[in-house]
């Protein structure tokens, strides 16, 4: 018998997961190459969402530029607007009030709370466990509360201005927030617990994405990936700024590496930050003004350039600011924790199943609108393509 | 500026390379390198810290059409004390061009290929460089690097 | 089945839901929320700091109609008129505005089929003194 029909079957299949949401509701498109079910490379296409903020800030006064920062990413925007208001301070030789540092620590640790919140729920609809997502959700409410609280929206607070805050609190509002604080804490001991236990979390999570911490510093990954991987990288530790200094706090370093270490370092941060805002509130200068009149602010900016470092929820944030003594900065350069850890992240994809790809992307945290302000296309794999023929063979005839 | 820092004595390796060191607020210190030199100076810091004790925190591109130079700057974070080393060099705007480091730090090639794209300094040896994954693929096609001063986006 | 389950059933089955029934039911908010603000034409002096200010450019300055008896205070007779549609809520304009002659609510139902502007809110600051 004479062959007649030869079957090709390819050996690395083309997947495309995303541009629409693969796994958080933000454009970014993964395209696998996968072989039977694992991954052996993925391609990180991105430009989808790009806005062009840093020319945008060139384009804009320094102060109006303070809120263009706060709107390069919706979950940690006081942080953003937090790094690039202190770069104006280097650049004005400003200091804030106590007052003013303690409570911008506040707002900060909150958006640490409910942004880690937010990611650990959506590894739970991920994986399939949509009702733990539902009751993150609905206890994350309650740190929004608080956010509502102390700077008068739920998620973009603009609540950062040069030498200061915007926004006091006072006595009954101090209380309603430690009350919430309270609260917020007896569930995500209980959701740490659950992530700890949970016999389809870790099954799901445990040894899947593993980092070595050689590659997490040669890759250069930031914030909780890089924590997780044993590295010791905090801008609030090493930095010092705003209260940092005289707030007690932990740095929470995991060895494993894997997806799950890098979710419970979360929640453990997020329990730190809890302790951390209660100790601000506790502990808040009464003897200084924490509010400036903002008519009153500096309106020139003399020459000279700055780099500061600020520890977001997803990682080190920095924002390098050059002025050159005109009302608008010369040049600005932000870059996000999300741009060094999704973008050259791609490696820990390989040799995992399909399956496993959300939840390491996931487990990274990813924040597209963070990343594409400025873009970025990039075909990663430094290392080997290790493409096994496995069992794939041209058929049609024995 | 303030006075000449000195070079920590964990990096006196890079010391034959040094044109001159300043500072920058808060707490940085600037390194400035020839361009013909930034590869060899990552491959000390790899062969003499090595990995996990530095990383790459960001690279920055800047454009003066004025004194026709594009300046890069290496931000490398020196860990365990986080400290954060600042490797400047200048290139001529005419033709940017420098050797690509991503063969010693991977973790160089998100801030390479952004200032390629944004700015159109040209890493050689970075195989992963791509136009049009900019912004919108009509000003690519126009052949503008939105960063640069004079460009109009 | 764990015991624990039926407790968390039945405490479920008592327990009032998270959500509430929006359009029927107000969403509790702070009352200094930073909601809808509009110009009060009695405090303004027509400066345009606010409009220079303004980080999303939503506030453009326009002549006070003739019909509206202009204050004395304001010698260009232009006021600020604020697109809400455009308008990011930083209250930057607020905080900058030399006499505080914002007048600041914390309604946030602002959803509408028509473009809503400050227009109409900061003219009737006019008749009601007028």
């Amino acid at each position: 018998m004479t062959v007649t029909k030869i079957v090709e079957i390819p050996l690395v299949l083309e997947i495309p997961i995303g541009p629409q949401h693969p796994a958080l509701h933000e454009p970014l498109l993964l395209k696998v190459y996968a072989d039977g079910e694992e991954v052996v490379r993925v391609d990180i296409n991105t430009g989808y969402n790009h806005r062009g903020v840093e020319k945008l800030c060139e384009k804009n006064t320094f102060y109006r530029d303070i809120f263009i920062a706060g709107r390069v990413c919706g979950i940690c925007n006081t942080v953003h607007a937090n790094c690039f208001v202190r770069a104006l301070e280097r650049i004005l030789d400003l200091e804030p009030s106590p007052r003013a540092k303690y409570l911008r620590v506040l707002a900060m640790e909150l958006e640490r709370i409910h942004s880690h919140m937010l990611i650990n729920a959506v590894m739970a609809e991920i994986l399939g466990f949509d009702t733990l997502f539902m009751l993150i959700m609905r206890d994350r409410e309650m740190v929004m509360k608080a956010k509502e609280i102390l700077t008068g929206n739920r998620v973009l607070a603009d609540y950062m201005i040069v030498s200061g805050v915007r926004r006091d609190i006072d006595e009954t509002k101090r209380d309603r927030l430690l009350s919430i604080l309270d609260k917020v804490e007896k569930r995500i001991k209980y959701y740490r617990k659950l992530f700890e236990e949970d016999a389809t979390i870790n099954l799901r999570l445990r040894d899947v994405g593993v980092i070595k911490d050689v590659d997490a510093s040669r890759y250069a990954l930031v914030g909780p990936p890089a924590r997780g991987s044993g590295i010791k990288i905090d801008a609030r530790a090493s930095d010092k700024y705003d209260a940092y200094d005289e707030i007690p706090f932990n740095v929470i370093v995991r060895k494993e590496g894997d997806s799950w270490a890098r979710m419970m370092v979360r929640w453990d941060e997020a329990l730190e930050s809890v302790s951390m805002s209660r100790y601000v509130l506790e502990h808040l200068p009464r003897d200084s003004n924490a509010v400036p009149d903002e008519r009153r602010l500096p309106r020139r900016f003399p020459p000279g350039e700055t780099f500061t470092r600020a520890e977001a929820p997803r990682g080190e944030l920095t924002y390098y600011v050059l002025s050159d003594g005109k009302p608008k900065p010369y040049r600005v350069k932000i870059r996000t924790p999300s741009f060094n850890n999704i973008i050259n992240g791609g490696f820990a994809y390989i040799g995992y199943t399909i399956a496993d790809l959300p939840a390491i992307l996931v487990s990274y945290d990813p924040c597209i609108s963070c990343m594409e302000r400025a873009i970025v296309i990039d075909l990663r794999n430094n290392k080997k393509m290790y493409v096994s023929l496995k069992d794939l063979v041209v058929g049609g005839r024995k | 500026m303030a006075t000449a820092p000195s070079l920590p004595s964990r990096l006196d390796f890079l010391k034959d390379y040094v044109l001159k060191t300043y500072s920058m607020k808060p707490n940085r210190i600037i390194i400035e390198v020839d361009s013909k030199y930034v590869h060899k100076v990552f491959e000390l810091f790899k062969e003499r810290l090595g990995f996990p004790n530095f990383y790459i925190s960001t690279i920055a591109g800047t454009d003066f059409p004025k004194e026709n130079t594009i300046r890069v700057d290496y931000y490398v974070v020196v860990l365990p004390e986080e400290q954060t080393i600042v490797i400047r060099t200048y290139l001529p705007r005419d033709e940017p061009k420098i050797a690509s480091i991503i063969d010693i730090v991977p973790g160089a090639l998100a801030g390479e290929c952004e200032t390629y794209d944004l700015l159109g300094v040209y890493f050689e040896g970075n195989r992963f460089l791509k136009r049009a994954f900019f912004v919108p693929t009509d000003v690519v096609e126009k052949g503008i690097f939105p960063l640069r001063k004079d460009s109009k986006v | 089945m764990k015991p624990s389950l039926i407790k968390e059933v039945l405490r479920n089955l008592f327990s009032k839901p998270a959500t509430i029934q929006y359009p029927r039911e107000q969403t509790i908010i702070e009352p200094d929320f930073r909601g809808r603000h509009y110009a009060d034409l009695m405090k303004c002096i027509g400066c345009s700091l606010c409009s220079i200010e303004c980080p999303a450019n939503a506030i453009k300055m326009v002549k006070i109609p003739e019909e509206y008896p202009a204050p004395k205070k304001n010698p260009r007779k232009i006021y600020p008129v604020i697109d809400y549609f455009k308008c990011v809520y930083c209250y930057r304009c607020v905080a900058v505005c030399p006499t505080r002659a914002y007048i600041v609510t914390n309604n946030y139902r602002l959803a509408s089929f028509k473009r809503s502007t400050s227009e109409k809110l900061s003219l009737e600051t006019l008749k009601k003194a007028g």
